[in-house]
């Protein structure tokens, strides 16, 4: 094979800028800690990080709306709590009226005044407000929930949040739902919303009235305010009554607080979940775009022995010609 | 034969090594001139003439019968063709990896990491639809999205008239190529006619040539007068002996081949019915033809669906709910008639602008609390709302991103094979025509020592002839 000049020139060339090139790439992986720094570095690695990513910033979203129904959950617990307090406060005095041995218009009277006050504490919890947000007035966050004569002036909203992907859950108890005992329509189903959450038509029954027909529906505001009349007009019979009716209120008052309780688990564990899923997600995008350091300053070091021997050879191979020995 | 012709045959050896030293420096001058071949000396011997009182034949001389070059035109046309696919490749890539760098989201904030926020700011809503800061920050992110769009498009656009403009003087060069080798052509054949090959000549058209079948496929040869004939392949001739096209470029309407508004076309004459736009297929002209009607022309109609999809999707669930003010039917995004354009035409509507107020949570009148039109629209987000219902925005968006990654980098790799190629056919170019200066140093001792034995050749034959001429004395 003939070799001339210009071949031995465009080799040197070639390899010196090869080896440049591959020393460039890895100076920038290790400037960038990545090893996809373009798409076209690894589209479909690419790709999937994009996916990825979205999927953190969602996941972020998810727990950050988690952490929002949790305070809601919280707060409407121990709003709950404090109604059930009030509930059983009433019974007792309830019970300690409702015989003529323990009783007399005086001590009536006397107690009367203690079940106003429950009676105002009671419609003071059923309005608890996170910010400027009744909880227990369901959509109709603007306004207070109960009225001061303990009508209910909200609805049966349930402000369902999604806490991870398609799962929704309801972070509010509308109000009817725990001071009535057998209220109409109010569902805890996340139905409403398929998982494209595109679906409206369905939305809740929304035209209920407050006043049901059909079962016995016990409200504790009013049972709190017939206990209050039974006791200034001297109704023993209308507070022994009492009795059961607040024995109703206290149990949907319990089965409210169960219902939050598991809803607080289910927001928890859900989020536990997504946290474990960031952490794989997490080591999968590392593996994907994350340049191998220790791989990089060696493969470094290996490029720059290359670009030297390049170098040094070149310097042989340029050198010499015919010319230089026919002196 | 007399003494006398003893002389010219030393003359015709120093003739002979004189032209061969001097080709030989031609070559060694020429070492790092492109696209030269070198040159060698053909000497053949002279018929021999009798010799007085004898029958036998006694050589006289050499003469020089041509200089050729060396030079394989199968090699050429190789390296013609190579050098036109490197071209085609190093221009698609300069153009992909301009797209590329407007789609680069591996580090910043992209479209995707903004249509992300866009849902999430819902998400947020859905926590508090009654928050009119978070309504402001669900403007905010909106209206990212909606310049993030408004960008990409704008970007990509800009890369086509990019094209359009490299088109524009690319015509140019060619046109003066064009010329090179009409120029050369015109000189070739009159000196043809005188019989010697014009060596110098032949390498420069080649060269010229090379140049130009960058630009284009092109094919070569002679026609029954002797014309050299170029033509661009699949459209007809460029240069026809001493007679030639003139490329042009003229701005026109969009076509149903891809070619935007208003974009270039190629012409190979001023009339509309020369138009070759989409017959050039390779070359500089064919790579930027391409990434400019087919690969950029599709991430343009890519986005616009997208962003016609945004707008519409978003729309329909928004007109269904309720503004803080109470009203239904308010647009959240201006309404679009067509997909045309539409990631250039995506805008907030004129009520979402004037407050913040009208974005609708609520899928009820005066239910402050209400965020079910804020959970369904962030339920967009995962929704199958593209590609016939086959894909969700995210992964609509990141097909178009990991398109242009694959185009790159399948053109890059590409380009890497073809330059191992070209380095490869270069070196064979150069094993045949390449001028070795050690080689070159070897052949003019050799011509030297020629030169000097002939004009011995010369001094010997003096100095018989002065012998001859004192035998007298």
């Amino acid at each position: 094979m003939r070799v001339t000049e210009r071949t031995n020139f465009d080799t040197v060339r070639d390899s010196i800028q090869r080896s440049k090139q591959r020393m460039e790439n890895l100076q920038m992986q290790s400037s960038t800690l990545k090893k996809i720094n373009t798409p076209s570095d690894d589209p479909v690695s690419s790709a999937k990080v994009l996916e990825m990513r979205t999927e953190k910033v969602n996941n972020d979203q998810f727990q950050g709306n988690a952490k929002m129904a949790q305070m809601v959950l919280q707060n409407t617990d121990h709003a709950l709590s404090e109604l059930s307090d009030i509930v059983v406060r009433a019974k007792e005095i309830a019970l300690g009226q409702s015989s003529k041995a323990s009783s007399n218009e005086n001590t009536r009277l006397g107690v009367a005044e203690e079940v106003t006050q429950l009676f105002q504490q009671a419609v003071a919890t059923a309005n608890r407000r996170i910010g400027e947000k009744y909880i227990f007035a369901g959509f109709k966050t603007d306004k207070p929930a109960v009225d001061p004569e303990g009508r209910y002036m909200g609805d049966d909203g349930q402000q369902m949040v999604e806490i991870a992907k398609d799962v929704f859950i309801s972070s509010n108890l509308p109000g009817i739902e725990a001071f009535n005992t057998n209220p109409k329509s109010s569902s805890d189903a996340p139905g409403v919303y398929n998982s494209s959450g595109r679906t409206l038509a369905s939305s809740t029954g929304l035209g209920m009235t407050l006043d049901q027909s059909g079962r016995d529906n016990v409200n504790v505001f009013d049972e709190i305010q017939n206990l209050r009349i039974s006791l200034l007009t001297g109704d023993l019979d209308g507070i022994r009554n009492t009795l059961d009716r607040f024995d109703q209120a206290q149990g949907k008052l319990i089965a409210a607080r169960a219902k939050v309780g598991s809803r607080l688990q289910g927001v928890e564990s859900t989020s536990q979940a997504i946290e474990r899923h960031n952490l794989t997600n997490a080591q999968l995008s590392s593996a994907l775009e994350d340049a191998d350091m220790s791989q990089v300053v060696s493969d470094l070091a290996k490029e720059e022995t290359v670009y030297k021997s390049a170098l040094a050879s070149s310097q042989k191979l340029i050198q010499p010609t015919l010319l230089d020995f026919l002196k | 034969m007399g003494v006398p012709n003893v002389m010219h045959t030393g003359r015709s050896g120093m003739m002979a090594s004189k032209a061969a030293i001097a080709t030989t420096g031609h070559n060694i001058s020429n070492a790092n001139t492109e696209g030269f071949s070198r040159q060698r000396v053909e000497t053949s011997n002279l018929t021999p003439q009798g010799s007085s009182g004898s029958h036998a034949l006694v050589g006289s001389g050499t003469q020089i019968s041509r200089v050729d070059r060396v030079n394989d035109e199968y090699v050429e046309k190789q390296i013609r063709s190579g050098a036109r696919e490197m071209a085609t490749m190093e221009e698609r890539d300069m153009a992909l990896r301009q797209s590329e760098d407007i789609f680069n989201e591996m580090n910043g904030d992209g479209l995707n990491r903004l249509i992300s926020r866009f849902f999430n700011e819902f998400r947020k809503l859905s926590n508090e639809p009654d928050n009119e800061a978070v309504r402001q920050s669900v403007r905010e992110s909106s209206s990212a999205m909606v310049n993030d769009f408004k960008r990409l498009r704008r970007e990509v656009d800009e890369v086509r008239r990019n094209i359009d403009s490299r088109l524009e003087g690319y015509a140019k060069e060619v046109n003066s190529l064009v010329d090179e080798v009409r120029d050369l052509n015109i000189k070739i054949k009159a000196m043809e006619v005188g019989g010697a090959p014009p060596n110098d000549l032949l390498d420069k058209r080649d060269l010229a040539l090379k140049k130009l079948g960058t630009y284009m496929e092109l094919t070569t040869h002679k026609d029954g007068q002797g014309g050299y004939v170029v033509d661009i392949k699949g459209v007809g001739p460029l240069v026809v002996g001493g007679q030639t096209e003139k490329f042009s470029v003229f701005r026109s309407p969009a076509d149903e081949d891809g070619k935007p508004e208003g974009a270039m076309e190629l012409r190979t004459s001023a009339s509309a019915s020369s138009n070759i736009t989409h017959r050039i297929k390779t070359g500089k002209f064919g790579a930027l033809l391409d990434v400019r009607d087919n690969t950029l022309s599709t991430i343009l109609d890519r986005l616009d669906d997208l962003a016609y999809a945004v707008t519409n999707s978003v729309n329909g669930i928004h007109e269904q709910g309720f503004t803080r003010f109470g009203s239904q039917g308010v647009s959240f995004f201006r309404n679009l008639n067509a997909k045309e354009r539409a990631a250039e035409f995506m805008d907030l509507s004129d009520e979402i602008k004037a407050s913040v107020n009208n974005i609708a949570a609520a899928a009820e009148q005066d239910a402050p609390g209400d965020n079910r039109v804020a959970i369904a629209i962030s339920g967009i987000q995962s929704a199958k709302i593209l590609s016939q219902g086959k894909s969700t925005m995210d992964d609509f968006y990141n097909s178009i991103v990991s398109d242009i990654g694959v185009a790159t980098a399948r053109n890059r790799s590409g380009m890497n094979q073809q330059r191992d190629v070209n380095t490869q056919l270069n070196k064979i170019r150069d094993q045949i025509s390449g001028v070795s200066i050690d080689e070159e140093t070897a052949n003019l001792m050799q011509f030297q020592h020629m030169f000097d034995a002939s004009a011995k050749v010369i001094q010997v034959a003096d100095e018989m002839l002065k012998t001859v001429l004192e035998l007298k004395r």
